[in-house]
């Protein structure tokens, strides 16, 4: 067969609903478009549990601790489902923690916004974990076996994520004290913009996306997303008594839009390219796990192989 | 540079009446480790009843379009003098969504693992059978049934990882249709 033809046999298979398993012919595209995009979302797991992780010594009461803890444990495990998937099509574990490491891959920009106060904790857990969901539930049906099979895993876990949020922001809007209400309201209006801008930049700015239209891996734009989103969200917030910070919001009638203003790309690309308000801290933080952690992988390697001498 | 672990396949037996299936895998630096890895990657939930783990380099797979375009590899020599022993055969059988698991079919004899696909190529159905794995068993670590409960028992009181335990649905319903109180300054 020629390449040609193999192209065309492959992209049948994913035409007619069949998943791709590792040892499958696929293009060099394909693999190289999932290696970025399976590592990109691994990395964004693990750098995830940064800006919750540093509420775990801060929560206000124990059900509240260990809620966050199981959240956190779940989004260090999220990261470990998705570098297999990435080793099935040949990336190795050391490559990918050494291009994060290095500052040479990327993850989802949000997390590169602090963490200001406890009440974050419930706009993180509805507004960011909400738009994972979404992107999320998408990727379960992509084409690719091993990335399709840890989505569905992800799906199931993350749904209790958005649960927890949602649950905390209702308590502080409805329930809270005029002040714990003016803190849970500042924490949506941070967050509110680094959400939207998890679904990437403008259909007419995202060449990869057709590519990955046709191959299974995407189903939908991301500005179709993006509208379901603040679709969802805002009638939510709006009966909590919450606004969000858009002076350009109105309900559009005909289509049942609610229309947005515009995103700020300048600061979209500006921290994506790494000059975001914690892109330096978050390096830092993942570069001194991984020194402090050397001793540990040291000392299991040792008793390994002292175990295997007998 | 670090010391690399090796990767270690990982397949999880969630109910009794449901095969071992493979979840993904884990690096460790021996079976035992990667067992403990597998538990902590694998079980934040509460219902598995066996873990196994086997080096990825001691699996030997085909899928069913490999198998269809090159016989080749039913030529390779088996080292001479090699026992016959005894190996787990896996398979995916289904495209669909929930179906997509490589599961435990069976076990067959053989001197190698080329032998191995052969004897589970002529053993097992290929009615949509779409990947084909062998294992040496020797090879895989398996949790021990009477640590079952230590290991995965405390999963299960966990019970907070669940959906179902934040009424969250219910109070945006009720909020929705004006049937909750929206204090403005409570207390």
């Amino acid at each position: 067969m020629t390449d040609e033809e193999r192209l065309q046999e492959f992209e049948a298979r994913i035409e007619r609903g069949e998943k791709i398993e590792p040892g499958d012919w696929m293009p060099d595209e394909y693999r190289k478009q999932l290696i970025r995009m399976i590592s990109q979302h691994a990395h964004s797991e693990i750098v995830g549990m940064l800006p919750e992780g540093k509420y775990i010594t801060r929560a206000p009461n124990l059900r509240q601790k260990l809620v966050l803890l199981a959240k956190v444990q779940d989004e260090g495990g999220h990261g470990q489902y998705l570098y297999h998937a990435a080793e099935t099509l040949g990336a190795t574990r050391e490559e990918m923690v050494d291009a994060l490491l290095e500052g040479k891959a990327k993850y989802s920009s949000v997390f590169n916004y602090p963490s200001l106060s406890w009440a974050d904790m419930g706009a993180i857990g509805w507004l960011v974990d909400g738009a994972a969901i979404m992107n999320q539930t998408m990727l379960a049906k992509c084409s690719y076996g091993p990335y399709s099979r840890a989505m569905v895993r992800i799906c199931t876990e993350e749904g209790f994520h958005k649960k927890q949020g949602m649950e905390m922001v209702i308590r502080y809007a409805t329930q809270g004290t005029p002040k714990q209400k003016a803190m849970m309201q500042d924490a949506i209006n941070r967050w509110w913009w680094p959400s939207l801008m998890m679904f990437g930049p403008h259909d007419a700015n995202s060449p990869n996306s057709p590519q990955l239209m046709r191959w299974g891996i995407k189903t939908k734009t991301n500005d179709q997303m993006r509208q379901e989103y603040v679709n969802e969200l805002v009638p939510a917030l709006h009966v909590l008594g919450l606004s969000v910070p858009d002076p350009g919001l109105r309900y559009d009638e005909k289509t049942g839009n609610w229309l947005f203003g515009e995103i700020d790309w300048d600061e979209f690309w500006r921290v994506v390219k790494g000059d975001g308000p914690c892109n330096k801290e978050r390096l830092e933080a993942r570069r001194k796990a991984h020194a402090e952690g050397q001793w540990v992988r040291e000392a299991l390697t040792a008793y390994a192989q002292k175990k295997a001498q007998g | 540079m670090d010391t690399q672990w090796s990767r270690y396949e990982v397949f999880e037996k969630e109910r009794l009446d449901w095969p071992h299936r493979n979840a993904g895998s884990v690096h460790a630096p021996d079976g035992e480790m990667a067992l403990l890895n597998a538990r902590d990657v694998f079980v934040r939930r509460p219902s598995c009843l066996s873990l196994w783990v086997v080096p990825s380099d001691q699996v030997f797979s085909k899928t069913a379009q490999e198998l269809a375009e090159d016989d080749s590899w039913r030529n390779a020599p088996a080292q001479a003098g090699a026992p016959l022993e005894k190996y787990l055969a896996f398979q995916k059988q289904g495209q669909r969504a929930g179906e997509t698991f490589v599961i435990h079919v069976g076990e067959v004899e053989a001197r190698s693992p080329a032998e191995a696909m052969s004897r589970a190529l002529e053993t097992f159905s290929h009615d949509n059978a779409f990947v084909w794995w062998v294992c040496p068993d020797r090879a895989v670590t398996k949790s021990d049934a009477e640590d079952a409960a230590s290991m995965f028992e405390p999963a299960r009181s966990k019970v907070y990882r669940q959906p179902n335990f934040y009424r969250v649905l219910t109070q945006m319903q009720q909020f929705k249709a004006g049937l909750a109180f929206i204090g403005e300054d409570e207390e």
